[in-house]
């Protein structure tokens, strides 16, 4: 175990192992690529389709079902399917990690618009502001606690999961685990685990910074 | 890209073992978790010092991608269902730990003093009044662990395990969609039935939830 | 996360891996307890069942199953794992005994265990092989099929740059992409002994598979222009592809042979293989290899239809 330790350190801080193509610092950006793109494009679904859903609170049951349908989805079975019904390209992947990161935000945005008090909406309403200026104006800045959680769990998913583009083909850290596999190099694979969890825990403390940078006048 | 229906039809025995052997290795996960959980959750529960610990350090285990966790975990215990099963026990403790830990904090403080003034011991209090009242709490963590296992498990193919994940790296392999779309339709079917399943047990487990309603 | 944290986690990890595995040993067929049976040395026995290991590309897991077919034929009960990894996962597998039988090719199997060895004609690699081998395990007698490995380029490329053989490629350093599994980076039949025995440097190395679709796909796509395929893989004539020739023997001889764990290789198990292996050919493989990648057949399938076919098996 100690020597693992010890070579995973040489690894990580070995100059040559962060240079060129197959580098530390080209897969990290290719990591981060696959998961931001994929985790925006989950929040241009998910979100308005729950604040939908929350505003009007109709297709609850059908999109919380769903949801908990989507969790279940096998991403490795996705990719491949993706994959044999369009040929190689980044787009099984970017499926399967969108899919994998809706659920969580719609579910939460949801959670978010129904724990609003209905009160307060209801009071917004008597003051004369249209459905759209309640929504935007009352319910979201309510609601978004929750749906930053959303944001945050959906986020740390893709990030551990898009691994598997490294499966067919691509880069990213997962390279380093699956080469390692083939290779049986554990150094690699744990090197390659190590720096996807760091990535994982960095955009979630971005995540939650901003979280706390946009509610720092509701403690004041 | 269509569905071979004569593949299907001739794989019967060997997606009947697939589902079996898949499903075998997300419930031994969950449980194990659960016995994990139950015991961490109550000191977590207790000790805020190491709640904070606790709860951390699951939700770093998720963050580490499973099939990583799989390939480490191969000079302990090999290429065998052990290695998947600690795998993927190890991604139900983050949901089992957070949902039991607030299952145990969602018991009002006036139950358990009502049950301390009569004279119930602390191990009592926590078996007989604590827990069942967290249970809903709980329930809904072990649902959401099983169903995530029951898609994780399909990972463990890359160690030649993974249940019905078999059926996707051999599609992969020879380019043919026909086992990977069963092998995704058995995975949802799963998930399905087993969370149905749950929530029947939480139905029963739960009588004085039913009286309410 | 601090370091501290990562270490608590895998001891945490390793605590636990300890506790497990009486529990899940239950759960499942597997456990590698109850197959140490049999000492070192020749006398093994096969009465409890063979387990039967194969690498994750197409052929292998067809021989898996030619030699479960053969076994099953000779009354030993055998169980096939198929598709478990590259050899550098699959051989760590037979030593901790969690199978106990592997498909395995001469050449391979050698550079695998001693990257220095220089046997090339298979009777000297035979006896190259008995003494890298780790104790614990055998080759048994290799057989008449062979299967190479093969680097391969479209005719479009091989025009354009003029290559016939692997000699060739060095004319072209630091331009051209070699695509094979990941494993092959590392391996002498890779990118090692491609620089040590004929000086060839790649533009890049381009992560992929066994002769799988990804290989074949980048090849024909554009987005390789070397592809290490194997000798056996119908696609290469199919898609006119240029095999490059191996004027310095980089790639050696590889007939197919049993690798198997001592404490199962008993006169049973040697009779069986050795019958197949005596009766299967290069080409009758190469066809059974076509049926399960072009036809859809299972390995299974064409396993036990072949061993019929030629009085292996009933």
């Amino acid at each position: 175990m100690y020597e693992l330790f010890k070579n995973l350190g040489d690894w990580l801080t070995s100059g040559t192992q962060w240079a060129g193509s197959d580098g530390i610092a080209h897969r990290l950006a290719e990591h981060l690529q696959y998961s931001l793109l994929a985790t925006l494009v989950a929040t241009a679904i998910g979100l308005p389709l729950g604040l939908l859903i929350g505003h009007t609170g109709k297709g609850a049951f059908l999109a919380i079902n769903l949801a908990s349908f989507g969790r279940a989805l096998p991403t490795v079975g996705l990719v491949v399917l993706v994959f044999l019904a369009g040929g190689l390209s980044m787009l099984p992947v970017y499926v399967a990690l969108v899919a994998l990161a809706v659920p969580a935000i719609v579910t939460n945005t949801y959670a978010g618009m129904t724990a609003v008090d209905p009160d307060v909406k209801d009071a917004a309403r008597g003051q004369g502001m249209r459905a759209h200026q309640v929504l935007f104006q009352v319910e979201l800045p309510l609601a978004l606690p929750l749906i930053m959680t959303g944001l945050r769990l959906a986020l740390i998913q893709v990030v551990a999961t898009a691994t598997i583009a490294a499966y067919v083909s691509f880069g990213g850290l997962g390279r380093y685990v699956f080469d390692g596999l083939a290779q049986r190099d554990l150094v690699q694979v744990l090197g390659g685990a190590v720096l996807v969890a760091a990535v994982a825990v960095a955009l979630d403390l971005a995540l939650s910074g901003l979280q706390r940078f946009l509610f720092r006048h509701r403690t004041a | 890209m269509s569905v071979d229906w004569s593949w299907i039809s001739g794989h019967t025995d060997d997606l009947t073992s697939l589902t079996v052997s898949h499903l075998q290795a997300a419930l031994t996960a969950v449980l194990l978790g659960l016995l994990i959980s139950l015991p961490l959750a109550v000191v977590a529960h207790r000790i805020r010092a190491l709640r904070g610990f606790l709860l951390g350090l699951s939700n770093v285990l998720f963050t580490i991608p499973s099939i990583a966790i799989f390939v480490l975990l191969l000079p302990v215990s090999g290429l065998t269902r052990t290695t998947t099963v600690i795998g993927l026990t190890l991604y139900t403790l983050v949901v089992l730990l957070r949902n039991t830990v607030e299952g145990l904090d969602s018991v009002p403080a006036r139950t358990k003093e009502a049950a301390k003034a009569m004279g119930t011991r602390p191990l009592r209090t926590l078996l007989t009044v604590e827990l069942p009242l967290a249970l809903p709490v709980i329930m809904a963590g072990v649902r959401i662990a099983t169903v995530m296992s029951i898609s994780l498990v399909s990972v463990a193919t890359y160690i030649g395990d993974g249940g019905l994940g078999q059926l996707f790296t051999d599609g992969f392999q020879r380019n043919y969609p026909t086992p990977v779309i069963v092998g995704v339709v058995l995975t949802l079917l799963l998930a399905v039935v087993a969370d149905a399943l749950l929530v029947a047990v939480q139905y029963v487990l739960t009588p004085w939830k039913r009286r309410r309603a | 996360m601090t370091s501290m944290n990562r270490r608590t986690l895998l001891g945490a990890l390793a605590g636990t891996a300890v506790a497990v595995p009486a529990l899940s040993a239950c759960s499942s067929g597997i456990t590698s307890l109850d197959s140490q049976g049999g000492g070192p040395g020749g006398g093994g026995s096969s009465k409890g069942g063979v387990t039967i290991g194969t690498a994750n590309f197409t052929e292998n897991q067809v021989l898996g199953y030619l030699y479960a077919a053969v076994l099953e034929q000779a009354g030993v009960k055998v169980k096939v794992r198929p598709n478990l990894g590259t050899r550098e996962i699959v051989i760590p597998a037979l030593r901790g005994g969690d199978i106990d039988l592997l498909p395995e090719y001469q050449g391979a199997l050698l550079n695998y265990l001693d990257p220095k060895a220089t046997a090339a004609e298979e009777g000297a690699m035979q006896n190259a092989l008995t003494l890298a081998l780790p104790g614990g395990l055998q080759v048994l007698p290799y057989g008449t099929a062979e299967d190479s490995d093969a680097f391969a380029v479209t005719r479009e490329t091989a025009r354009k740059y003029g290559l016939t053989s692997l000699a060739d490629l060095k004319k072209q350093n630091g331009k051209l992409v070699l695509g094979a599994a990941p494993e092959v980076k590392k391996r002498q039949v890779g990118v090692v002994g491609l620089k040590d025995v004929y000086g060839v440097e790649f533009k890049e190395f381009k992560s992929l598979d066994s002769d799988g679709p990804l290989v074949k796909g980048a090849l024909k796509k554009g987005d390789v222009d070397v592809a290490n395929l194997f000798t056996t893989d119908t696609d290469i004539e199919a898609n006119d592809w240029v095999v490059l020739t191996d004027p310095q023997n980089l790639i050696p001889s590889q007939h197919i042979v049993p690798l198997i764990a001592d404490r199962k290789a008993d006169d049973t198990v040697r009779k069986a293989l050795a019958r197949l292996g005596n009766v299967l050919t290069t080409a009758q493989l190469t066809e059974l290899n076509r049926q399960v990648d072009k036809d859809k057949k299972d390995p299974e399938d064409v396993a036990n239809t072949y061993a019929k076919q030629h009085g292996l098996a009933k």
